[in-house]
């Protein structure tokens, strides 16, 4: 493993504190409790839906199928997409790295005189992060899915990539609205909150001088892209505008419309629960009048796809059911993590963009398994979340702390004398340790919980005592 | 090199090795389908908020009649009630009250309908519309979306969308609502012919 | 058939209790049971910890020492599926040790069979909050998870099932993590206590009277939770309920 730590690119930003931030999101334990409710709820939504699919399990274990071999031909698929795509009228461009997307859909922008650009959900351009390099160039960037709509005027981040504003509650949304939209102060009701952004929107989508969207999936065999939601606001976007810019991962190409098939059965019964997104909508050639530009993005993805324990994690269709599923997760929130993908797919994800930074969020997680079963497209990812756990300790980017528990934990578990060392007070392999740290761990413990009261034998003493031992160690 | 070249030579640098590709159509074939297929199709699409009304083609434009009684502007895709030019401007169908369109077909398993360019027309009165008008033959209703595949051309038309149900978000508070930008009312008109 | 039981370290160190009633269950069910000294630990914990190596010297002792059993069955989910995912990375020794080692219910219910645990005629009148750890549940296949469609299934719930007076409370929540994890407990005391609490409070909700767990892990923090709230709530694994009987 020490051979993919070494291929890491070295980038020392501030390392997320998953811990810290969890530990100041659990001081309000009445939000905590409602994060986690709504997060659940999703969930609950989600194993009804999946319900419904006898056939359940055997879609998972075919589209992991399918994504695995698309991988494995990845460079094919996207030389057929771009071939159909072009065919069929589209521009595509390519690039390697996050300032060479937004390089490019500037350019296209600025060629076009584009000065308002409306989007809808896209995480890799959240990655990229695109909306401040845009602004920064004087374009007027305007987020048309009402929760990431709602985040932009907070100038805050997305806490999850399918609920952008699943952390805010009616009250503060209403505060937001009644500061930029001017809807009356106080007003948190959700529908006449959503009408008023229906009117707000509406404009800029009707002024909007191009339109950028994501991509859900990608065609390779017809040159289509895919794009899913439940608003309308994506296709208002790209039906009105003169030029439509989608960008996509490298990992979004499929086959073909057979295998589509397989994801949009599952995508948003994953997701939210819902047997279908309202919109489905399968883009070939731009409207009549207008220009289609797609932009391939790399950012990472390459990289990832050549890491024999983690290229699984390309599979991903951002359906977000690991996170609703992870306990920590929704008993810590999607800011916890620090990245723009969050929980358990965010932890696999984040280590091998940015090891130093990302180095806690493999630890963010009792490796309880619900993630695995959970996701549509059976990425193991609990076992990636190991193995990074692995990579991480072996860069030395572990505190202290638990690095003085591991080693000595290690010596002393081996040798059944060492651990029947020991005082009769406290019976556990933690009595090797220095005492100041087996304070600290203690107190770790002993902050929310007591101590377990130690035995007056072991059971290893038991048995020699009741039983004799002919098997004595040396 | 370009980026495109630097790319492709990356992932193919890093690929994992060859996973053979699934036989999806082998794989789907022979799924248990709903036994009433359209009564199905109907509670899916219901579930989804949309409303469904039975009759016959015969009696199209009275069911539109009832279904919107005070509407305004109204903009049909159907030749048969073609209501007003659809050589516009995107932009224009921006008042459109009530919007009439004819599905290729509807899904059972989620209440959804497919709507290609050719039943459109024009892609944005579809989406600027306050309301829409689907309508579908019964007896062109397929069972999941494996079969709704097998039956359309999806890159026919250079553009087509499932639709199931109107626009809606749970964006703020989980709370459901219905109406987001597109469409906030979905009718479902269900034809024998 | 040659069996030895694995009391895992914490179990052998602080709840001695359960690996006697094991013992005991077992005999009683007829299997003559070795109790090999020689591997305290299964190397587990520093192993999930990020530490892998430093486990494997643990793990090594594992498979040298139940290299000759039929069966090793083991007190704990999380051990028993440590051992057999890792333990065949040691080699063909390791592959051999991780193919016979199973954790105790499941030794119960696929080996011996329902009928015969019924014969031990336990009793206890409690309404019981069932925690399968989540390694034995989605890792080992103890019963059915939640996300998953699969048929139903649940053989702790059958071994219990087995114990007269014994009811099964309802939880919200059958199968969410308890949040010990392991470092994670000390790493993310915040979360940890949170997750703990949680199904405390659940348990409460179900009007349980005892928590019945697979992993002594899961009940360590539960009750460590819970004796710091003020209270009192049995907890007891599988093996000392199945033990409860009148003699």
């Amino acid at each position: 493993m020490s051979g993919a730590a070494r291929s890491l690119p070295v980038v020392h930003s501030a390392p997320v504190d998953h811990a810290a931030a969890a530990a100041a999101f659990n001081a309000n334990e009445a939000r905590v409790d409602w994060h986690d409710a709504a997060l659940w709820f999703v969930r609950e939504k989600r194993d009804r839906a999946v319900e419904e699919v006898p056939e359940w399990e055997l879609l998972r274990e075919l589209a992991s199928n399918i994504k695995e071999h698309t991988l494995s031909r990845l460079d094919e698929y996207l030389v057929a997409f771009e071939s159909a795509a072009t065919a069929n009228g589209a521009i595509v461009h390519w690039a390697r790295d996050a300032e060479e997307h937004n390089r490019i859909v500037h350019d296209i922008l600025v060629s076009r005189k584009v000065r308002h650009l409306v989007k809808s959900k896209s995480m890799l351009t959240e990655e990229c992060g695109l909306n401040a390099y845009l602004e920064e160039r004087g374009v007027d960037v305007v987020d048309t899915d009402l929760g990431e709509r709602i985040v932009q005027l907070r100038r805050e981040h997305p806490s999850h990539i399918v609920m952008p504003a699943i952390h805010l509650t009616k009250e503060e949304i209403g505060e937001t609205f009644a500061e930029h939209l001017g809807t009356p102060a106080g007003l948190s009701d959700p529908t006449e909150l959503t009408a008023a952004a229906r009117v707000h929107l509406r404009e800029k989508f009707l002024a909007a001088h191009a339109a950028l969207t994501g991509v859900n999936f990608a065609l390779a065999d017809t040159g289509g892209i895919i794009v899913c939601t439940n608003e309308g606001n994506a296709d208002l976007g790209m039906a009105l505008a003169p030029i439509h810019i989608a960008s996509m991962g490298i990992e979004k190409v499929i086959p073909g419309a057979n295998e589509l098939a397989v994801f949009l059965r599952m995508l948003a019964r994953s997701a939210t629960g819902q047997r279908l997104t309202v919109y489905t909508s399968h883009v070939h050639r731009p409207r009549e009048g207008q220009e289609l530009h797609i932009v391939i993005v790399d950012n990472g993805r390459s990289e990832q796809l050549g890491r024999k324990d983690f290229w699984r994690s390309l599979k991903c269709i951002r359906c977000a059911a690991c996170i609703n599923s992870c306990p920590v997760y929704r008993r810590s929130g999607g800011y916890s993590y620090g990245a723009t993908v969050s929980g358990p797919i965010g932890s696999v994800l984040t280590p091998g963009i940015d090891l130093h930074k990302y180095a806690a969020l493999p630890f963010a997680s009792t490796l309880c398994g619900s993630c695995t079963a959970v996701c549509p497209v059976k990425i193991d990812l609990d076992a990636q979340l190991y193995r990074w756990r692995q990579i991480v300790v072996d860069a030395g980017l572990v505190s202290v702390t638990k690095q003085l528990v591991a080693r000595a934990g290690g010596r002393v578990l081996a040798s059944r004398r060492l651990v029947a060392v020991g005082s009769m007070l406290f019976r556990s392999m933690l009595r090797a340790f220095p005492a100041r740290l087996l304070r600290r761990l203690a107190g770790a413990w002993g902050r929310d919980r007591e101590l377990p009261v130690p035995p007056r034998e072991s059971f290893s003493a038991w048995y020699r005592r009741e039983r004799g031992d002919g098997h004595d160690v040396a | 090199m370009t980026s495109r070249e630097l790319m492709l030579a990356a992932i193919r640098a890093a690929r994992p090795a060859p996973v053979e590709r699934p036989d999806v159509r082998a794989a789907v074939a022979g799924l248990p389908l709903q036994a009433d297929a359209v009564r199905s199709f109907i509670e899916a699409a219901e579930a989804a908020a949309a409303r469904v009304l039975e009759g016959r083609r015969a009696e199209l434009a009275t069911m539109i009649a009832t279904a919107y009684p005070a509407m305004g502007r109204q903009v049909s895709a159907m030749p048969a009630l073609d209501a007003g030019a659809m050589a516009e401007l995107p932009h224009s169908f921006a008042d459109t009250e009530v919007f009439v369109c004819e599905a290729v077909l509807g899904v059972t398993e989620n209440g959804a309908v497919w709507l290609p360019l050719s039943r459109l027309r024009h892609r944005s009165a579809l989406f600027l519309a306050a309301n829409v008008i689907v309508v579908l033959d019964r007896a062109r209703i397929v069972g999941n979306l494996h079969d709704a595949y097998a039956a359309i051309d999806v890159a026919a038309d250079g553009f087509g969308v499932f639709v199931s149900g109107p626009s809606k978000t749970a964006d703020i508070e989980q709370a459901l609502v219905i109406g987001a930008h597109g469409a906030k009312s979905l009718t479902i008109l269900l034809l024998e012919e | 058939m040659t069996v030895a039981l694995f009391a895992p370290c914490y179990v052998d160190q602080l709840y001695p209790q359960v690996a006697i009633a094991a013992l005991r269950v077992l005999e009683r069910l007829g299997v003559k049971v070795d109790v090999p000294s020689g591997a305290p630990c299964c190397g587990q914990p520093p192993s999930n910890a990020g530490f892998e190596r430093l486990g494997e010297p643990a793990l090594h002792a594992f498979v040298k020492t139940f290299a000759k059993y039929e069966r090793t069955i083991v007190l704990s989910g999380s051990c028993a599926l440590h051992v057999r995912t890792h333990a065949p990375q040691l080699g063909v020794a390791g592959a051999h040790v991780a193919a016979r080692t199973v954790e105790f219910c499941s030794f119960l219910h696929d080996a011996i069979g329902i009928e015969r645990v019924a014969s031990l005629g336990a009793t206890c009148s409690r309404r019981v909050a069932v925690h399968i750890g989540c390694h034995g549940l989605r890792g080992l296949g103890l019963a059915s998870p939640s996300e998953l469609q699969v048929g139903r299934f649940d053989k702790v719930r059958a071994l219990l099932g087995t114990v007269r007076g014994l009811t099964f409370a309802n939880l919200a929540r059958p199968d969410e993590c308890c949040g010990f994890g392991g470092s994670f407990a000390v790493v993310e005391p915040a979360v940890s206590a949170k997750m703990g609490r949680d199904r405390l409070r659940d348990y409460d909700g179900g009007n349980a009277d005892m928590v019945v767990s697979t992993d002594v892990s899961c009940l360590m923090h539960l009750e460590g939770l819970a004796r710091r709230d003020g209270v009192a709530l049995p907890m007891m694994h599988v093996a000392e309920v199945l033990a409860m009987s009148a003699r």
